[in-house]
């Protein structure tokens, strides 16, 4: 049974990157962004946001001062409030890295605003 | 009479009926799968097989010791087959529902609502540290009563079987009215969306009709798609932090509680008490905001 179960996960895998379930998603607009914020944080009222050029993440800035990772993770996202991470501005490249063990650094290029966004982190 | 696993019965059919699926999804039908997502499920469904067997013998042999102080010699038969398959499910009820409402529960069933698909696999997204969560101490009174443990187990296994086929978005409802008692794929969406107003209902097994008694029941609205996953998502695909990160996460905030309050809190408390993100409190926001954007009469 354990060779059934073996085989089956592994054809399930394959099958399903086969068939084009792999999505990368990106976002739309900061609309989306503020949006998902939105619905990931209880309590959080999105006001600014920036968007990475290539779509793959945002910083949604809160009415609180708060401001939120929205980062890309298989084809969904998932958001984090940043506030205290280590931020890095690169150029027009911002790097954050949360303090959660296991949530993955994210590399946003944000163009100018890079290093003000980093500043408010 | 004898009783079969159903469970190791199913196995085949699991496959089969998830590779349906996915044709089905890419043919067009509602749903969606992710493949690395797809691939942390099955992990955790095939390391749950093996804690399965590690400890099986062990919670197996506490039903069957409680047997021998068993109140009723309850035969086996088919009326008692069937009193036994309702009765364990209202065993379930209590068991999900204390799995949601409790930290020390939900940090092992955390791992099944920790995908933000919800497909076949989701189903067989299961822990691997049931047995030290102690949750198959619900089921225990079913041995003390005087159901046969053969039986037991065996309605246990069907309930499982029952349930994977609920874990999909292809079906909307179900017709005849069973919606009204069965717990569907429709209801079960509905358990395992973070949206205010579906966080915390739908504790049902097979019956929904549980949760209709007690008060936690939601029904799935077209006009609101459920939002699938946990109140904070993962953000890994590591097989190992989705079995362990609720239980780290326990020991992390009793190591840094300073009362013994707040320890007892932060491991038997509702999830999300210490960053005051329980569903009651999300809840109850979202219940005021919509008083609030709703003028008065």
């Amino acid at each position: 049974m354990v060779w059934i179960s073996l085989f089956g996960i592994i054809t399930l895998i394959l099958l399903a990157r086969a068939l084009g379930f792999a999505k990368a998603p990106v976002l739309a607009d900061t609309a989306q962004a503020r949006r998902l914020a939105a619905e990931a944080l209880p309590g959080f009222t999105a006001r600014d946001a920036v968007l990475a050029r290539d779509g793959i993440g945002a910083l949604v800035a809160g009415s609180d001062g708060q401001v939120a990772l929205v980062r890309r993770f298989g084809d969904r996202w998932v958001v984090r409030i940043v506030n205290g991470a280590k931020a890095q501005a690169m150029g027009d490249r911002l790097r954050i890295v949360p303090h959660e063990t296991m949530f993955p650094a994210a590399e946003l290029d944000l163009g100018p605003a890079a290093g003000d966004w980093a500043a408010r982190l | 009479m004898s009783f079969p696993d159903p469970v190791q019965m199913a196995v085949p059919l699991f496959i089969i009926a998830m590779i349906i699926e996915m044709f089905v999804v890419r043919a067009g039908a509602r749903g969606d799968y992710d493949w690395r997502d797809t691939g942390t499920s099955l992990a955790m469904g095939f390391g749950n097989t093996f804690a399965a067997v590690i400890f099986g013998a062990t919670i197996v042999g506490t039903g069957v010791w409680l047997a021998q102080f068993r109140l009723l010699d309850i035969p086996a038969t088919w009326w008692s087959l069937a009193l036994c398959f309702v009765a364990e499910d209202f065993t379930y009820y209590w068991f999900h529902r204390s799995a949601h409402r409790v930290r020390w529960f939900w940090a092992s069933h955390v791992v099944h609502h920790s995908s933000q698909h919800y497909n076949l696999s989701t189903a067989l997204r299961q822990t691997w540290t049931g047995f030290f969560s102690l949750s198959f101490a619900f089921r225990l009174p079913l041995f003390l009563v005087g159901f046969p443990p053969e039986m037991i187990l065996f309605c246990a296994g069907l309930n499982l079987v029952y349930q994977f086929f609920i874990h999909t978005e292809a079906v909307r409802r179900l017709p005849w009215g069973l919606e009204y008692w069965l717990n569907t794929p429709s209801h079960h969406r509905a358990h395992h969306g973070t949206n205010a107003r579906y966080l915390d209902r739908n504790y049902g097994g097979v019956f929904i009709i549980w949760d209709r008694m007690f008060g936690t029941f939601e029904a799935e609205r077209d006009d609101e798609p459920v939002r699938y996953g946990i109140v904070q998502n993962l953000a890994t695909f590591n097989p190992a932090w989705v079995a362990f990160h609720e239980w780290i996460s326990i020991g992390r905030d009793v190591a840094a509680a300073t009362s013994w309050k707040a320890r007892a809190m932060a491991t038997f408390g509702p999830p999300g008490w210490r960053v005051g993100t329980t569903a009651d409190s999300i809840r109850a926001d979202w219940e005021a905001s919509r008083h609030a954007a709703t003028p008065a009469e």
